[in-house]
């Protein structure tokens, strides 16, 4: 059944689909830090608060991902900012985030040598977030 | 007791040395990107240090599926990114994101030379030999590219 786009089914829903990844487990092997996902705002596209998705990823598994405000996810070690159409693009397979990084169409904020180093491994969570059935708020 | 107000040197304010400047008042996001990791590699190996401080060449990296590229000007210890492709370029090197990326991802081996070996080194040299990955100048300024690949690698 599809979940709300940034609600907490879907957090939780995209918590299963990481850790049933293999490619994420080896890919994301090492990997001990933060990550906050912000989703800005657009009340035009029914999306009116901007929230923040708080993943709490290591050594391959997801061991927390839940749903917060902007402050929360920007206190994280990575922090990625987009608004909530360009979220949309990247979950729906129309943007690749790394492009999209490249392009500055999504913001980064966080040691650039390792999430290069782990480029691998955020190509796959964004592999996962295509995989949770989502309802769109602008689609309703 | 010393007292750090009196002190001339005292409240003298401790600026960070730069070696990445941007050519642009407003760099691009790859720009900026590919500026920030040299930096933070540089700053955190000095071998990598050693061969930034080394390194004189104009470098173009242009990422062909997303039409958006730079120029990476190496003076000895300092690099200036210009927005997009400059003239008098020693090696330029045109591919997609994915493949610039994995460039950054190349291990570094004996000698200094990067590793094309093991997944990500044969997935680049693959590349090369498919044409996806076309690097000019690349035959005469062999020792430039490998340099340059070790301050750009993150690994």
């Amino acid at each position: 059944m599809a979940v709300n786009a940034f609600s907490d089914e879907w957090a939780t829903q995209f918590k299963d689909e990481v850790n049933k990844s293999a490619a994420y487990k080896a890919a994301g092997k090492g990997w001990k830090w933060t990550v906050g996902l912000v989703v800005e705002a657009e009340p035009d596209k029914h999306f009116p608060e901007s929230r923040g998705l708080v993943m709490d990823l290591f050594d391959g598994d997801a061991r927390d991902i839940r749903v917060g405000t902007a402050a929360d996810a920007q206190k994280c070690d990575f922090v990625i900012t987009a608004p909530y159409s360009r979220w949309k693009q990247v979950a729906t397979k129309e943007l690749d985030a790394t492009k999209g990084m490249l392009q500055g169409k999504l913001k980064l904020k966080g040691d650039l040598p390792t999430i290069v180093r782990y480029t691998k491994a955020s190509q796959e969570l964004t592999e996962c977030t295509t995989r949770v059935p989502t309802q769109w708020p602008d689609e309703q | 007791m010393h007292d750090p107000g009196t002190h001339p040197m005292a409240r003298r304010a401790v600026k960070k040395a730069t070696l990445v400047t941007y050519a642009s008042k407003e760099p691009s996001a790859f720009a900026e990107m590919l500026g920030g990791l040299i930096e933070a590699n540089v700053l955190a190996h000095a071998n990598k240090h050693k061969d930034f401080d080394e390194l004189t060449a104009r470098v173009g990296i242009w990422v062909t599926d997303i039409d958006e590229g730079v120029t990476l000007v190496f003076e000895s210890g300092l690099l200036t990114v210009y927005n997009g492709l400059e003239p008098r370029r020693k090696i330029t090197i045109r591919a997609e994101a994915e493949t610039v990326m994995s460039l950054s991802n190349l291990k570094i081996g004996v000698f200094g030379l990067p590793v094309y070996y093991d997944g990500v080194g044969r997935g680049v040299a693959l590349k090369l030999l498919q044409g996806k990955l076309k690097i000019d100048g690349m035959m005469t300024n062999i020792a430039t590219l490998n340099r340059v690949t070790r301050v750009f690698s993150v690994q």
